[in-house]
């Protein structure tokens, strides 16, 4: 179920940015893309509980970033950090190899501001993100 | 009689405040009245100060008992912070004043909350002044505000003893850490029972560490001895030694969260390290560190090496001479014998004339090695060549297809620098009777979440009859050359490449088996060719032929194919001759790549019937 719903959150979100970002072409599928948007997609099974618990938050520049480390047992705190660390490294990633796909290497922080948007206006109630202010929570 | 005194003060001296407490306690003490005062209470609203403030503080000795009474509550804030904490203890005070004890303690704040107790074992402030005191902290808890750094229900004791000196102080302490968790990240220590214990003198230039003495439980031992110069906090010298490490405990607990991204991040380990450094200057100086009979296994069973011993020194000055050995190992699936490695490490690089990997019933043998760190990125390069290795031990152990003959080659000078891995000549592979070259061997991010590879690969005189029994194509006999330009891995699975396979020149049998034939008719589409002389080749089990020629462009996941030559509605792949000469067309001019591969694969397992 969390996998169908990150797949669809992936979706909506190519496609909604599609349209803001009308000349880049979100849909590209290289190696490389889908490689990234598998790990994505199994990492994302260990992240939505801390999404939800707001251990976890939407920065942002398209990244996420521990926000309550407390929510979470001292032995687990570690691990969620390097969670975060190779989920940011995937996102930075799939920015730019959607840019190249697109052969403009230049797109890239474009498309990671797009995304940033979506993956907010995409995410679960109750899940906390990055705005001008600070974090809040949706 | 209890005297109650509230002073509203707004002092913004501390020294001021005590000064005015002394006094009034003295002056009270001393007066007339004294004998009939159980009770003193000071209270200042609001104390300023430079470096913080304090606020709701009361002072209160009870002198009803024989021995006094003191007790503190108040509010407390450095500048530097924006918490307030709040303070209490209560003391009681042996008559001299030379030992006391404070117990109910607590320092409090939105991050923190640390029930303490306090014991002055000894206060001597006569002639040379000589203190002992000891801090027991129970179930404190910290945490800052991202929770990065932590602790939980940590009990411990902090002893610390002062005597003055003609310079300075003599000191002695001991911490024992008794139970509790605490994360620094990217450490976690799930319990306690580890202690320190160190002495030295204090000057007011330089905290002098005779010796200090560091236990960690379970792992082992370390001593070390240095200097600090207080201005700013140097380390002027730090000699330490650690000699017996045990390996399995120390992993989780120190090494795994340093090793994070390296290929050691999940690993399980045993043996003993001993371990000897030295500082100067706050710069690392020289280390020395021996491994001995350790075991090392990846959890993925990418590798593992058993029995490693060696002996790595490094020293900032001098280059040093360092060896590394295991008995046996595996590396992907592939045994490794025992291995001696000698290289030379000087300051931030490493050479070696040759290396030797033994590999399986042949070697990886390196040569011209060097590596350097520089800015915290790797550049080497090397020479590689292997010895003949066993193709039907090695596909076995790689789970490919069971292949014959062996495999040997030559690589040139191999470098890598800033991620980038490129080759200098071309890369030499005897594969199946045949030779395979690669050459313009481009990668990047070998080891990266989005690998990348360039190459031209050209395949000379491949033994058809190997190859095609080695993937069950059905057997087909001869030569074949080959052709990938252009060649573009990403995440190792091709994007793009002009590819070109056809029997290569000259004189040799060629025969084609009929389920080569069909086999291969359905790589260039529906066989329409093969059904119409079905019937008739039905009575043949193999035929003789000409040429076999197919090939692929492929461009943005679609792959334009081609054959030996062309005709108006298709292209030939098989030129049959003699009798019954049987001619195998291809009809489809695209295929997507995927379905390419998936007819490949149906082929190759062997499923396929056309009928």
């Amino acid at each position: 179920m969390k996998k169908i719903l990150f797949g669809l959150l992936v979706i909506a979100g190519l496609l909604s940015n599609q349209l803001a970002l009308a000349a880049a072409d979100l849909e590209l599928n290289t190696p490389a893309i889908s490689a990234l948007k598998g790990s994505m997609q199994q990492r994302h099974g260990q992240l939505a509980g801390f999404y939800a618990s707001g251990a976890v938050g939407l920065t942002r520049d398209g990244l996420i970033a521990v926000k309550e480390a407390s929510a979470v047992a001292l032995k687990d705190r570690q691990s969620l950090n390097s969670l975060v660390a190779s989920e940011n490294n995937d996102r930075n990633a799939l920015y730019k190899e959607i840019a190249i796909a697109n052969g403009h290497a230049e797109w890239e922080a474009e498309i990671r501001s797009t995304f940033a948007q979506r993956w907010v206006q995409k995410a679960q109630s109750g899940w906390w993100y990055q705005d001008a202010n600070g974090w809040a929570k949706r | 009689m209890t005297i109650s005194y509230s002073i509203k003060l707004i002092l913004t001296d501390i020294k001021r405040f005590l000064v005015v407490s002394a006094l009034f306690f003295c002056a009270l003490l001393q007066s007339s009245a004294a004998n009939a005062i159980s009770e003193i209470s000071i209270s200042a609203e609001r104390i300023e100060h430079a470096q913080g403030a304090t606020k709701n503080t009361t002072l209160n000795l009870d002198l009803r008992d024989a021995l006094p009474k003191l007790s503190l509550r108040s509010g407390f804030k450095a500048k530097s912070s924006p918490d307030w904490f709040q303070l209490k203890f209560n003391c009681s005070l042996a008559s001299n004043l030379g030992s006391g004890r404070c117990s109910e303690g607590l320092i409090k704040s939105t991050h923190l909350e640390v029930p303490f107790s306090f014991e002055l074992d000894r206060l001597s402030l006569n002639g040379k002044p000589d203190i002992s005191a000891t801090l027991t902290l129970n179930n404190a808890n910290y945490s800052d505000e991202a929770g990065l750094h932590a602790t939980e229900k940590f009990n411990g004791k902090f002893k610390l003893a002062l005597q003055s000196m003609a310079r300075g102080w003599a000191w002695q302490s001991q911490v024992d850490w008794l139970s509790g968790e605490v994360f620094w990240q990217p450490f976690y220590v799930a319990e306690g029972g580890h202690q320190l214990q160190a002495s030295g003198t204090l000057n007011d230039i330089l905290l002098n560490i005779d010796v200090a003495r560091l236990q960690v439980k379970n792992v082992g031992g370390l001593d070390v001895s240095g200097q600090l110069r207080l201005s700013d906090y140097q380390l002027l010298s730090l000699n330490g030694s650690a000699p017996s490490l045990d390996l399995a405990a120390a992993y989780p607990l120190l090494l795994k969260p340093m090793l994070e991204k390296s290929a050691l991040s999940n690993i399980e380990v045993g043996g003993k390290a001993a371990l000897q450094f030295s500082i100067k200057n706050a710069e690392l100086k020289s280390f020395e560190l021996d491994l001995h009979h350790i075991d090392v296994a990846d959890i993925n069973q990418k590798f593992a090496f058993y029995n490693i011993n060696a002996s790595l020194p490094w020293s900032y000055d001098e280059p040093k001479e360092i060896m590394f050995s295991f008995d046996s190992g595996e590396l992907l699936n592939l045994p490794l014998a025992k291995t001696n490695i000698v290289a030379t490490v000087n300051r931030f690089s490493l050479t070696s004339n040759n290396i030797r990997l033994p590999i399986l019933d042949g070697a990886l043998s390196l040569s011209d090695v060097s590596a350097a760190r520089i800015a915290n990125q790797w550049y080497w390069h090397l020479r590689a060549k292997l010895e003949p290795i066993s193709m039907a031990d090695f596909s076995s152990r790689l789970s490919l297809p069971r292949m014959d003959g062996t495999a040997s080659a030559e690589i040139p000078l191999v470098t890598y620098a800033g991620g980038r891995l490129t080759t200098d000549g071309s890369l030499q592979l005897k594969v199946f009777n045949g030779a395979a070259t690669v050459s313009q061997l481009v990668m990047q991010n070998p080891l990266g979440t989005t690998p990348k590879l360039n190459a031209d690969i050209a395949l000379r005189n491949l033994d058809l009859g190997a190859l095609t029994r080695t993937f069950s194509f059905g057997a087909i006999e001869g030569k074949l050359d080959g052709d990938i330009k252009q060649l573009e891995l990403q995440n190792w699975k091709p994007v793009k490449f002009d590819a070109v396979i056809q029997s290569s020149a000259g004189r040799y049998p060629r025969k084609i088996s009929q389920r080569a034939v069909e086999n291969i008719s359905s790589l260039g589409g529906a066989g329409a060719a093969v059904a119409i002389q079905r019937s008739f080749l039905h009575f043949f089990e193999q035929f003789n032929y000409q040429a076999i020629g197919l090939s692929c462009k492929l461009r943005n996941d679609v792959c334009t194919m081609g054959g030996i030559a062309s005709t108006p509605g298709g292209y030939v792949i098989v030129k049959g001759s003699g009798i019954p000469a049987i001619t195998v067309m291809g009809y489809n001019q695209t295929v997507a790549w995927t379905d390419l591969l998936a007819r490949i694969k149906r082929v190759t397992t062997g499923n396929t019937i056309i009928k």
